[in-house]
């Protein structure tokens, strides 16, 4: 029996009223893969990782996080990712380490571990010196360094990474990258979306190129520019109107 | 039972609440203190007893009722509509919480603000005008219910809100005014009696009249009817933000 997908996405349509943002897309993502899903503004990246993680109700389809249905088994599926969202959407009224430990809680943790935890990934992400701030005292790279810590805290299995270098100067992107790359070698599978398509020469393994809802690509980065085209060049290709 | 979860929120609720205790827990003791003064010591002394107590000692438990009915109903509206507007309510969203465990988060944090602020104007009522109460099951259980009804009615209308404005709507409109005329300042005994008929179709008139009883000892209706009206609501308003919770209202797309 073969080993379950990290994510398993089989025919997902997500329609709102009329439009349709998700056609009928079905996705692999093997356990230990880092894997790019690419695509324009409005192509229907983060509707997709919206109903990955459950904040987007499917219309059609299933989808499962290491053999577990996101609907029907969703505590399951639900404690096994982690996700650093486009936009921030930190607690205002907690500290920087609060928001890690909180985080933390709602996935139905708490303890000594929790907080060894949390001071082992503000010390991994350079956040330590500012752990007592409200996350408003915080800069546009560290906020991107807290989004990603946060989606760690519970040590899940999936990370879901929606644009996390946008923003960020080139210093911390290389960074990021530098962090990125050590969490996969360690076992955490990513599942990126980026508008930088250098970014995802670099870090995936294989990538899903996504157009109106449909996915037009996916193979292995290799193999997309086997011809010697760039990245650019073959996204720019499939997703012309 | 995601217990864990329940509780960090609850904590996380009472951290808001005393983040911003300039705005949730000092201006309602300011205004009770106001109120005991002006209405209580000034005007009060030229009532006569009422329910067997002075003016400022009946007033005390309708007090108590006004600001457990608006910290509830505004914790709950104010902090979920917040979370919807910043997107801080997604880190729940995400996470392994059902409704209930959301739900029961606000709430159970909506009621320990309530019980703190019912304490202070108790302890007020203590030493100012010698208001204590006598049955301290009736004190506790009526808080607890009242705040669990407007709580999860703050919640239902932090789902509906499309603007912080919507949320003032059932405050001004419906809230303020039902408490004003729901038996605060007066015993349903002191109206006439065409009128007494019309505050059973209050339900806010419910929720005081209990209330009272635990400090005089005495109420218009037996608490058993007031407690089971007061039961029927906050099922009715706890089965609504439910059902709204779990199909994810206005917070999954």
């Amino acid at each position: 029996m073969p080993a379950a997908a990290a994510i398993d996405i089989r025919g997902l349509v997500k329609c709102y009223d009329d439009f349709t943002a998700v056609d009928d897309i079905s996705l692999r993502v093997e356990a230990g893969e880092f894997f790019g899903f690419l695509g324009p503004n409005g192509a229907g990246k983060t509707t997709t990782i919206n109903a990955i993680v459950g904040l987007a109700r499917k219309t059609g389809g299933t989808i499962s996080i290491l053999g577990y249905d996101n609907q029907t088994q969703w505590r399951e599926a639900r404690r096994l990712v982690g996700v650093s969202p486009q936009e921030f959407n930190f607690d205002r009224y907690l500290s920087i380490r609060d928001v890690l430990i909180y985080a933390a809680g709602y996935f139905g943790l708490r303890g000594r571990h929790v907080d060894e935890r949390a001071d082992m990934l503000l010390e991994r992400f350079g956040l330590t010196s500012k752990s007592k701030l409200e996350y408003t005292k915080l800069s546009g790279g560290q906020k991107r360094r807290l989004s990603l810590a946060r989606a760690l805290i519970h040590e899940p299995q999936v990370l879901i990474l929606d644009e996390p270098t946008a923003g960020v100067d080139v210093e911390l992107r290389l960074e990021l990258w530098a962090w990125l790359q050590a969490l996969n070698a360690e076992g955490l599978t990513v599942f990126l979306t980026t508008h930088y398509l250098e970014e995802a020469q670099e870090l995936c393994k294989r990538i899903a190129i996504i157009r109106a809802g449909r996915i037009v690509a996916e193979k292995p980065t290799h193999e997309l520019i086997a011809d010697g085209s760039t990245l650019q060049e073959v996204f720019l290709e499939l997703t012309k109107s | 039972m995601n217990a864990v979860a329940l509780l960090t929120l609850t904590k996380r609720e009472m951290v808001r609440s005393l983040k911003v205790i300039n705005q949730v827990i000092w201006p309602p003791i300011i205004t009770t203190l106001l109120y005991v003064f002006v209405f209580g010591l000034a005007l009060g002394s030229r009532i006569p007893t009422v329910q067997g107590v002075t003016y400022a000692q009946f007033l005390i438990p309708g007090l108590i009722m006004l600001q457990v009915i608006d910290s509830s109903y505004g914790e709950c509206s104010s902090s979920l509509f917040q979370g919807r507007f910043m997107n801080s309510i997604q880190e729940m969203l995400i996470a392994p919480m059902s409704a209930v465990e959301i739900v029961g988060g606000y709430v159970l944090g909506s009621l320990a603000r309530s019980l703190l602020i019912a304490g202070l104007i108790t302890a007020l009522g203590v030493v100012l005008v010698h208001a204590v109460p006598q049955n301290w099951v009736l004190y506790f259980g009526v808080i607890c219910l009242v705040s669990i009804l407007f709580s999860a009615l703050g919640l239902i209308f932090g789902l509906f809100a499309d603007k912080f404005d919507h949320i003032a709507i059932l405050t001004t409109f419906i809230i303020t005014p039902l408490t004003f005329v729901g038996g605060v300042f007066t015993s349903a005994s002191m109206l006439p009696p065409a009128l007494r008929h019309f505050e059973l179709f209050n339900p806010i008139f419910y929720t005081i009249d209990a209330f009272r009883r635990s400090y005089t000892g005495d109420s218009y209706l037996a608490p058993f009817w007031s407690i089971m009206a007061i039961v029927l609501l906050s099922v009715i308003a706890l089965g609504i933000v439910l059902r709204m919770m779990a199909v994810g209202y206005k917070l999954r797309t």
